[in-house]
């Protein structure tokens, strides 16, 4: 019991981040400001949630469903920020979006 | 009274995956619709173990490890062509 509740909670902190993450990816106006709020909605809203997912799996019995939410969830953890830099890298090199303030390229380029 | 929380949380994980969609079918440049890809698949994989508790089967949630490391390997192959013009060496 204490258990499913624990996951409820999870479930629920992930399901409000996962809201504010997709209304940010739906309204912000700039790949940049998309880029953070999918991460945040990627990070607070996966990562919690498969947790939660975990917890109740492991009061009804199903050790599957536990060992693969587990793994999953370790693996959102670890390669969230790895794919979100590689993609900011990608279109800050390839020019696809320009950034306001690049601080990197000097007064030459200006 | 779980069964009723993951009736809620089908519909709020469902909406975010609809705004997710509208963003991959209208970004305006290739990075946005790569970045929505990625949120959309994480998402469905949380949904198909969601599905996979309330149908105690655990058959259902082998698909989820495979949308997460898909996700992880479309960032990465996208970045690496996006940048160097070509997938290998």
């Amino acid at each position: 019991m204490i258990l499913t509740v624990i996951g409820l909670i999870l479930l629920a902190i992930g399901a409000v981040c996962d809201l504010l993450g997709a209304i940010g990816i739906h309204r912000f106006n700039t790949f940049y400001l998309r880029l953070h709020a999918a991460t945040v909605g990627t990070v607070g809203g996966k990562f919690y949630p498969l947790l939660g997912v975990a917890f109740i799996a492991a009061e009804q019995g199903l050790w599957p469903v536990v060992g693969i939410s587990v793994l999953a969830a370790l693996l959102v953890l670890v390669t969230t920020p790895v794919g979100s830099h590689a993609l900011a890298y990608a279109a800050s090199k390839a020019r696809i979006v320009e950034m306001e303030l690049d601080e990197f390229r000097g007064e030459e380029d200006v | 009274m779980i069964e009723t929380a993951i009736y809620v949380l089908f519909a709020i994980y469902g909406l975010s995956g609809v705004l997710y969609f509208i963003r991959l079918i209208k970004g305006p440049t290739i990075v946005d619709s790569i970045l929505a890809a990625d949120c959309v698949s994480l998402d469905v994989a949380l949904i198909a173990l969601l599905l996979s508790i309330y149908y105690k089967n655990s058959f259902l949630a082998v698909g989820a490890l495979f949308l997460v490391l898909w996700a992880f390997i479309l960032d990465v192959f996208a970045a690496k062509y996006l940048t160097r013009g070509e997938v290998g060496t």
